[in-house]
Formats: C-alpha cells, structure tokens, sequence
C-alpha cells in the first residue's frame, strides 16, 4: 500500500495548504438566459497544493521514494487530507460505517457543546465492555490523534480506541474535549478508531474526529466521505526540490484525487 | 441555505453586488442603432470574499458545495444589502477551494448567482 508520508513533526503538511473542489454541470443556455443543468457527480476532482520549507534529508527521501514508486503521477496512493476529519459521519454514529458491539444503545438529538442537537448518548447495559468504532482505509503506523466531545452523568471515564491502543480519559457531567494520539507499532493497512465503555455506563459524546497528526484541530463535521483519499495521484510527473542548506529541502506537491481513474 | 459565518454574518468587506441586464443593440448602415431586452429583467450576482474563517466555516462551505454539486444545484439567498430573498440562485463556478494559512486563518471566495425563473 502506497501512502503519502508523514512529515517527523507528525503533520501531513505545512501551512499554508490550499485545496481545491471541482464539479462538471453541463449547461445549456438559451438566449433569453434560461438554463437547464446537468450534473455529473463521477467527474469530481479534489486537489492540494502543499509547500514544505526546512524538510530534513529523512523527510525528503520519504517523499522522494513514494514518488519513485508510484511513478510520478502513473499509480495512486492513499493521501489523508491534512484540513480535514479522517472519519465518515462524524455526527451520526448510527450509520453504518459506525460499528456499534451488539447491545450498545445510540441514542441521536442529544443536546452538544456547539448549541445544537447532534450530539449521541451511547449506553452499555451489559456487564461487559462495549466499543463503538469506524475503521479508515489507512496505514496503522502513522501518527494520529483522535479528538471528542464528551459528558457523563454517572460515569468517571471513558476509554478512547486508537486501534490496539486504548486509553482511559476522565469526563465529568460537563461537556470535556478528550484526546488520544500517538503512533503504533502496527503494519496494517486500516485503523480503527472510537470509544469503548464501561459496564452499565452511559456516555454522551459528540464531535470525534480523527487526523494524522499529533495534535487536535478544530471540528470539522463530515458526511458521507471522510479525509481518506484511497486514489489520489501527483499531478505531475515532476518533483522538483531546491536545497537551501545541509538537510534543509523546501519542495512544493500538488495531489489530486479522481474518482473516475 | 447558504452557510452564514459564526458571526451571523454572510459576506464580509470587501464585498462586491452585480446587477446584469441583457440587452441587444444593431447598429445601423446610417448610424442609427435599435435595442431591445433578451432578458425581461435583471440578475443579481454577489462576489463574496472570506477571510481569517476557522475550520469548521470553511467545512461548512465545503460541505455546501459539494452538496450542490457545484453550480447544479439551486437555493435560496438573501441579499445583504437589502434583505431581499432570492429563492433561486446558484454558484456561478464548479470549483470551489480555500487556502488555510493557519490555524483558524481561511480565505476563500465564492460566487452567488441569480437563476433565470
């Protein structure tokens, strides 16, 4: 599995990162400026630009190796957004990307610490642990950090899944952002990330996302697609780097991602 | 709907309104020139440039562009200037990006058209 490599700082890139959305309508105009539209949602393109300064001979050999063996921009590798939640549906755990042990209860329009009503109460009326968990197409040995919303009237804690390790976090009856990050020592090609609980507990959690990164970003809300991007390709067939000094790279990429490849 | 910023607010300065007729004009051997309206009325377009959004207002637009799927769909805008509602309006491109310069440092632009109705 081809995967873009993660800078030693952790990060995916560097600010400042631009990325780019395209659809293709077709549209057919007539003279007094009425239109009819067609749209064509496979054509979808999404793109980044990303500038790295000051990269280190190990970071630099890292991007130069994945672009020798995927062969410019002949073969695709997976690319994590680095503005984006890694998780699909980040505020509807019952969907079914979201894999919920049997017997855990999801309960939705639960009042959140953003003023609306997309946060989930999840219960465990079993005398076992339960987890609830997504698991991304995305390599186990990178740097991630997931990051939630949650609250409890009754219980002290909550345990945080971030593939083999799990990691207890106190919560209090009011709202706390919990985080867990960290790299493993894990070969595989997919993760899974969320929240395991405690017999007879119940938690209301909202917010959780997932970046490959050391640190928590701000929430973003995601839907039907998260920031894993399975297909994505160099644009072009050409990586240039200027070396500025002795283990001192800066280098520009632009990735683009198509559907339709 | 069209995303509005955690200020409530929908455009920020410098913001920029276009008012668009359509009109034909054939000139003449003699100098003389006839007009006449392709279009029964005007279209409005609003340039809308953001700056210094943080993540989640930036999802927010993204989330709003893809869902209409660039310049396919249609919704309703009201028109800050005025207040008036325009039920019909599209995104004039299909593309839509931003540029994060940091943490809670976006800047995007987008392009509000009227439809013909």
């Amino acid at each position: 599995m081809f995967y873009f490599p993660q800078l030693s700082s952790g990060a995916t890139g560097q600010f400042p990162i631009t990325r780019q959305r395209s659809a293709r309508t077709v549209v057919n105009q007539s003279c007094q400026g009425y239109q009819v539209k067609l749209a064509d949602p496979g054509a979808a393109i999404t793109s980044w630009h990303l500038s790295f300064e000051e990269m280190s001979d190990e970071e630099l050999a890292a991007l130069e190796a994945l672009f020798q063996a995927v062969g410019g921009r002949l073969t695709p590798f997976t690319f994590l957004d680095p503005v984006d939640n890694l998780l699909a549906w980040s505020e509807q755990q019952n969907q079914a990307v979201w894999q919920a042990d049997p017997l855990l209860t999801l309960t939705g329009g639960v009042a959140d610490p953003m003023g609306g009503t997309s946060a989930y109460q999840v219960s465990n009326p079993t005398a076992a642990t339960l987890t609830l968990q997504q698991s991304i197409n995305a390599p186990a040995s990178l740097d991630y950090c997931l990051s939630l919303y949650a609250r409890s009237d009754q219980s002290p804690q909550v345990w945080l899944v971030r593939g083999s390790a799990t990691e207890a976090r106190a919560i209090s009856p009011q709202w706390t952002r919990l985080i867990s990050f960290g790299q493993l020592q894990d070969t595989a090609d997919s993760i899974s990330f969320g929240i395991a609980l405690d017999p007879n507990t119940t938690v209301d959690i909202f917010g959780i996302q997932v970046e490959a990164q050391i640190a928590a970003s701000l929430y973003k809300q995601t839907f039907e697609t998260g920031g894993v991007y399975p297909n994505a390709r160099f644009q072009d067939d050409t990586l240039t780097f200027t070396t500025v000094g002795p283990s001192r790279y800066s280098c520009e990429v632009d990735i683009v991602n198509v559907e339709y490849l | 709907m069209f995303p509005t910023l955690k200020t409530g607010a929908v455009m920020q300065y410098p913001a920029k309104r276009t008012l668009q007729f359509n009109t034909d004009a054939i000139r003449f051997l003699d100098g003389t020139e006839q007009r006449f309206r392709d279009n029964p009325s005007v279209l409005h377009q609003w340039t809308i440039q953001l700056d210094l959004l943080d993540e989640s207002e930036l999802a927010a637009f993204d989330r709003f562009f893809v869902s209409n799927q660039g310049r396919f769909g249609s919704f309703s805008f009201t028109d800050p200037w005025d207040g008036t509602v325009y039920p019909n309006c599209s995104l004039a491109a299909d593309t839509f990006g931003f540029q994060l310069r940091g943490e809670m440092r976006g800047k995007t632009k987008l392009i509000v058209s009227e439809n013909r109705t």
